[in-house]
């Protein structure tokens, strides 16, 4: 039965036209679709094709495209295969819809993607911060926050003074190469 | 929470009561806040607080090698850090195009069931303390300990092993080892009747978890629960069947279900899978030796290694539930995302508000272990 | 069926079963540390004398918990390729994942079975440690995680470099090697760690690791743009130099050094000679400085020279006394190691970037040093070793005795000459293994077949002449004996030349160490020869000084005098090259290099 899910999923997803999909094999399926039609291309794959289990969102700031993408991966007990829906949004605003009602996991998802990266999901029943509740900085995971530079600039690395140091440093020896320097 | 940011809130009288469970608590698996708002002894509402154990983990394999993040990832969930490591392996050999070969998957197959034996006697040994059974505690930690020793002969650490590489594993097997696992797994399993005498079969520990922290199948479904948690539900679904990895193809073992759906299934479950696991190192044990071969295939320099763009989204059976990791590489030689996908991200946050409402307080922390919450994957 | 039925009661009475483990005996843990297993991976431990300081191990720590400490006394040598620096960790960062062991190139550091350290806070110092053999409490403890064959994270192998067959190539001059094909060069090029010991080690100190990078990152143009921030002589150092980078690789120690020289090659050659002279043009200066410079000899010393200082501004004329460039690099190295063309393309970066190379044009005989020195800010003598020494046997004024390097010159000229039908060569360096294989060739090509044999002084174990070339030879068909000093040419009743009387060698040095050959008088063998050719050594033709000049300079031991920037004690006259230093051509470059910046301060100066 899985199989003939399969093919039937393809038929369905070559048809309909703002969706590029691509099978890996037979149990991944990459699907490329427009951010305006993705809430309800998840809705059809949870209805109609039995993918009822959302494994996660993930986020990936492509900032040289000036683009968030989203995916979200959705699987089936049924046909034990997993769809990977891609899709990207416009980095600037940095808003989208939130597909709790679709899914529950999603909540957690996309609560993770706010504080990391700033992006809003209207509708999502809790947006407040869950893992950086102090840190008022940018959001983390975003290209643009060096977090070495932000870690050199507020911490310091450690200055030991060992004997064995300092007899090597009379003796005309020392530190040649620090590690931060070829970082 | 840091002292300087805290603000007393002044609340007007009413019988609620807003207790703090954690960070630092026993009956908490890692450190985790949970804060309940109880009325008497019963919850009324419950949210979940992360972030004691945020390392940046994702922002932090951004910036290293390919090759130098294979000793970051094994930390990211503590108890049971082999599937983490076998996971990121997997995904950079699917973007790369590497051939694992045999020998090494039998090893990382190995690997995998010794760290979900350890992770499992944690796992109800750490649930029997919520209970007030302290012996069975103490019993898991030490037999879990002897398997730390098998970990520590064959990859050099004990929990943290950092034995598996893109492409197979570092060490090859030392001599001596199978048959040392072999007497451990037969010590194993002539524990388990002391366990079931002292713990699972045990009339107080029972009548203590049974209905406690129940859900159907349907709201398990809905809420994204998977690994012995859904299996506790009737729900027979295991990554190592059906989405399968390794050489789990060619292994016999079965995927024990529970019809309860509460903190006692899934226990029972977790026994059961115990002796699957055990089932399983047999048979590894017994086909390894005549499996020859290298344990490596061989990668280029890592200082100058690009793996092929692309993205690759491996999932593992952890103790806990699906592991997943997704890993986007654009050509270069540092990755350029990685997201894990715990299986806590579910289990310890949602799963867990939504079940402590309703149940007593010294529940609470049961269904927390029960569910195997573990909060290093959640915080990464 | 589970084994417990979820329905279950539970029994009451089952924990007292375990009342059962008051007759058991209780588990005892010993207080000492107890022994750690066999691959355990605790406290450093770094051997000093395999360790050669490359810092690879501070390359991949994860942690960045490496620090390179430099160590007066260890020893340091950047022609093998050792430093006086050694690996120093942090323990507060280092999270033992042996990732150092596995990747360091000699094997030197590795992690024992120790594991226990303890400190009070104000001993954190504690923390910094610098490993060596002993361990880091001076305790021994057995090695843990070491390094194996099986998880060496560095490549040992070279990719190989593919090789004209030797029947197609006995008879013609066509060149040996193929090249790499652009993904051998990545390859090769990614087995490279960045140490930098070939930086150190080349006589011109080349960017090495930067243009091995450019190559492996598919930049071949960038490569070049490396290579000639040091060397305008690639295509040729690119097939023919001797290669002290890789005696100095790290990687070499334990397996194949990383073919540096055939990727200066591959780089070279997969760019197109006209965007070649585009990026080694970059960076010239766009005004004349109005100095006028004379190069004496447009060899690879020379023409280095004039490189660097027409880029400054300056008018520089080279003369050559012979009609094509390149001196040795083409008379002396035969067609087969590395193409005319390939040279031509080199001097012709340089002629493009306003170079005046004057030909067929002798100073001494057509124009004398006094006119150079007087209408010149600056001359440079580079005239190399153009001549060769005698072995001074009786009958080797012969006139069928001949000299490598005239016989080369000739082959190259092509201008005709009787080829033996037998010859021997005395000597065996690469220039005895250059005229064998040349005049093999001719010997193919006008008879059929090869009969040339090569009588070397040192043994096999001590000969001079690269491996691959002895080779190379051997396939071609020339037969080396080594241990064979030359006794005497025979001569027969009519004056022609018949044959190489040799004798077995006994020693070559005294004890001082002196060059002082004793031969084995009763080993004698006879060699059937038309022709013997003696390449046991050159020197230069110092007549174009003319007398005056010669009075006024000062020598040594029949060389000419430089300081450290090659200046004469005339100051108007600096020397550069194989005249100098003897027959290397990288070191010609870096020679060229060096009298170019004394030129260039002392113009500056001289107003």
């Amino acid at each position: 039965m899985s199989k003939e899910l399969n093919i039937w999923l393809d038929n369905l997803l070559s048809d309909i036209e703002s969706v590029q999909f691509q099978r890996r094999n037979s149990r991944r399926v990459r699907v490329d679709v427009g951010s305006e039609a993705l809430p309800a291309l998840l809705e059809l794959l949870q209805g109609r094709a039995s993918y009822v289990h959302l494994s996660a969102i993930t986020c990936v700031d492509w900032i040289e495209d000036g683009q968030f993408e989203l995916v979200y991966h959705v699987w089936s007990y049924e046909t034990r295969s997993l769809v990977s829906v891609h899709t990207r949004i416009p980095r600037d605003p940095g808003v989208y819809l939130s597909i709790y009602d679709l899914y529950q996991p999603a909540a957690f998802f996309e609560r993770d993607i706010h504080e990391m990266y700033g992006l809003y999901f209207e509708g999502s029943p809790d947006m407040e911060k869950f893992i950086l509740t102090e840190w008022n900085g940018p959001p983390p995971m975003r290209k643009d926050f060096d977090g070495e530079a932000f870690v050199n600039e507020h911490f310091h690395w450690e200055q030991y003074h060992p004997q064995w140091l300092k007899d090597l440093e009379e003796e005309g020896g020392g530190i040649t190469v620090r590690p931060e320097d070829v970082r | 929470m840091r002292p300087e940011n805290y603000q007393a809130k002044n609340h007007p009288p009413s019988h609620e009561f807003e207790l703090n469970f954690g960070p630092n608590h026993p009956g908490i698996e890692g450190n985790y806040a949970f804060k309940v708002k109880l009325n008497g002894d019963t919850v009324l509402s419950a949210r979940a607080d992360g972030g004691y154990l945020h390392r940046g983990f994702e922002k932090l394999m951004e910036g290293r090698l390919w090759i130098q993040n294979i000793a970051l990832v094994p930390r990211i969930c503590v108890p049971d850090p082999v599937p983490m490591e076998v996971c990121y392996s997997l995904a950079i050999e699917e973007l790369g195009g590497l051939e694992v070969p045999e020998r090494a998957q039998w090893i990382r197959v190995m690997q995998l069931e010794m760290s979900r034996l350890a992770a499992h006697l944690f796992a109800f040994g750490g649930h029997a303390a919520t209970t007030g059974m302290y012996t069975t505690m103490f019993w898991g930690v030490a037999d879990r300990d002897l398997i730390l020793d098998r970990f520590e002969e064959l990859t050099g650490g004990r929990v943290y092993s950092i034995y598996n590489i893109p492409g197979g594993v570092r060490r090859e097997v030392p001599d001596g080892f199978l048959e040392r696992m072999s007497s451990l797994l037969d010590y194993l399993e002539s524990r388990l009747p002391d366990y079931d005498n002292l713990f699972f079969r045990n009339q107080v520990f029972i009548k203590r978890a049974r209905d406690v922290g129940a859900m159907t199948q349907e709201q398990a479904l809905k809420w994204g629960v998977t690994g012995p948690n859904l299996r506790a539900t009737g729900l027979a679904f295991d990554v190592r069947r059906d989405d399968p990895y390794l050489v789990y193809d060619q292994l016999d073992f079965e995927i024990p279900t529970e019809p309860g759906g509460d903190a006692l299934s899934r226990n029972l479950v977790r026994r059961s899978e115990l002796k699957q696991s055990i089932r399983i190192l047999r048979q590894v044990i017994e086909r390894l030796p005549s499996i020859r071969g290298p344990i490596r295939c061989p990668i280029p320099n890592p200082l100058a290694w690009n793996v092929p763009a692309g993205e690759s989204y491996t999932r593992v059976e952890s103790s806990k539930g699906e592991l997943a990791y997704y890993v986007v590489s654009t050509g270069g030689d540092k990755p350029y995302r990685v997201h894990v996908r715990g299986p806590s991200s579910m289990h310890a946050v949602q799963v867990l508000e939504n079940l402590a409402v309703g149940s007593r307080l010294e529940d609470v922390a049961q269904i927390m272990f029960s569910l195997d919450a573990c909060p290093p994957e959640v915080d990464r | 069926m589970p084994d417990i039925p979820y329905k279950d009661k539970g029994s009451i009475l089952g924990p007292l079963k375990t009342l059962g483990f008051f007759a058991r005996r209780p588990v005892t843990e010993p207080f000492e540390p107890r022994p750690a297993a066999d691959s355990y991976r605790g406290f450093h431990v770094n051997d000093w004398e395999k360790c050669i300081g490359c810092s690879t191990c501070q390359k991949v720590c994860d942690n960045a918990a490496i620090t390179m400490v430099k160590i007066p006394g260890l020893p340091e040598d950047p022609v093998l390729g050792v430093r006086n620096e050694r690996p120093a960790i942090d323990y507060g960062r280092c999270c033992w994942c042996g990732l150092c062991v596995d990747i360091c190139p000699t094997g030197s550091i590795s992690l024992t079975t120790e594991y226990v350290h303890v400190c009070r806070e104000n001993e954190l110092d504690s923390y910094f440690v610098l490993p060596d053999p002993n361990g880091i409490h001076g305790k021994h403890f057995d090695k843990g995680w070491d390094k194996t064959a099986d998880a060496d994270l560095v490549d040992l192998h070279q990719q190989p470099m593919g090789e004209v067959e030797p029947q197609q190539r006995d008879d013609n001059f066509d060149e040996i090697v193929h090249g790499f094909t652009s993904q051998q060069a990545i390859i090769e090029a990614s087995r490279c760690v960045q140490c930098g010991m070939c930086h150190e080690s080349c006589p011109t100190h080349m960017n090495a690791p930067e243009y091995i990078r450019a190559i492996w990152e598919g930049n071949a143009e960038e490569a070049v743009r490396q290579i000639y921030r040091s060397n305008p002589f690639s295509h040729v150092c690119g097939r023919v130099c001797t290669r002290r980078c890789e005696t100095a690789c790290s990687i070499g120690r334990r397996g194949d050094p990383v073919a540096i020289r055939w990727l200066k090659r591959y780089a070279m050659d997969a760019v197109s000679d006209e965007r070649i002279r585009e990026i080694a043009a970059e960076g010239k200066v766009d005004y004349i400085s109005g100095k006028k410079i004379a190069i004496i000899g447009a060899g690879p010393a020379g023409l280095t020279a004039a490189y660097d200082l027409v880029k400054k501004g300056h008018d520089v004329t080279v003369f050559e006394a012979l009609d094509k460039p390149g001196g040795m690099t083409r008379y002396g190295i035969p067609e087969y190691r590395l193409p005319y063309d390939r040279l031509d393309a080199d001097v012709e970066v340089i002629t493009s970037l306003g170079v005046t190379i004057q030909y067929n044009t002798r100073i001494g005989r057509d124009i004398g040093m006094d006119v150079l020195e007087r209408d010149y800010d600056a001359v440079v003598v580079a005239i190399g070793l153009q001549q060769g020494r005698s072995t001074r046997i009786p009958g080797s004024d012969h006139k069928q005795v001949r000299k490598a390097v005239k016989l080369l010159r000739k082959i190259t000229q092509g201008k005709p000459f009787k080829v033996p039908r037998t010859a021997v060569v005395i000597g065996g360096g690469n220039v005895a293994m250059d005229i064998a294989r040349s005049l093999a060739r001719l010997q193919k090509q006008q008879y059929g077949e090869v009969r040339m044999t090569v009588a070397a002084l040192e043994d096999f174990d001590h000969f001079l002449a690269d491996p691959e070339e002895v080779t190379e030879a051997r396939e071609e068909g020339v037969v080396i004996l080594d241990s064979r000093g030359p006794k005497q040419c025979l001569v027969d009743e009519n004056g022609k030349l018949i044959g190489l009387a040799t004798l077995g060698v006994v020693s070559i040095f005294d004890q001082d160490g002196r060059f002082a050959p004793r031969y084995d008088d009763s080993d004698e063998q006879v060699h059937q020869a038309d022709m013997v050719i003696e390449s046991i050594g050159q020197m230069t033709d110092v007549s174009l000084f003319g007398d005056e000049l010669t009075e006024r300079l000062e020598w040594n031991r029949g060389r000419l005098r430089v300081d450290e920037n090659g200046r004469t004690s005339e100051p108007w006259l600096w020397s550069a090259g194989d005249m100098v230093f003897g027959p290397d051509v990288v070191h010609a470059v870096a020679d060229g290099h060096r009298v170019a910046a004394g030129i260039e301060e002392y113009l500056g100066v001289k107003q």
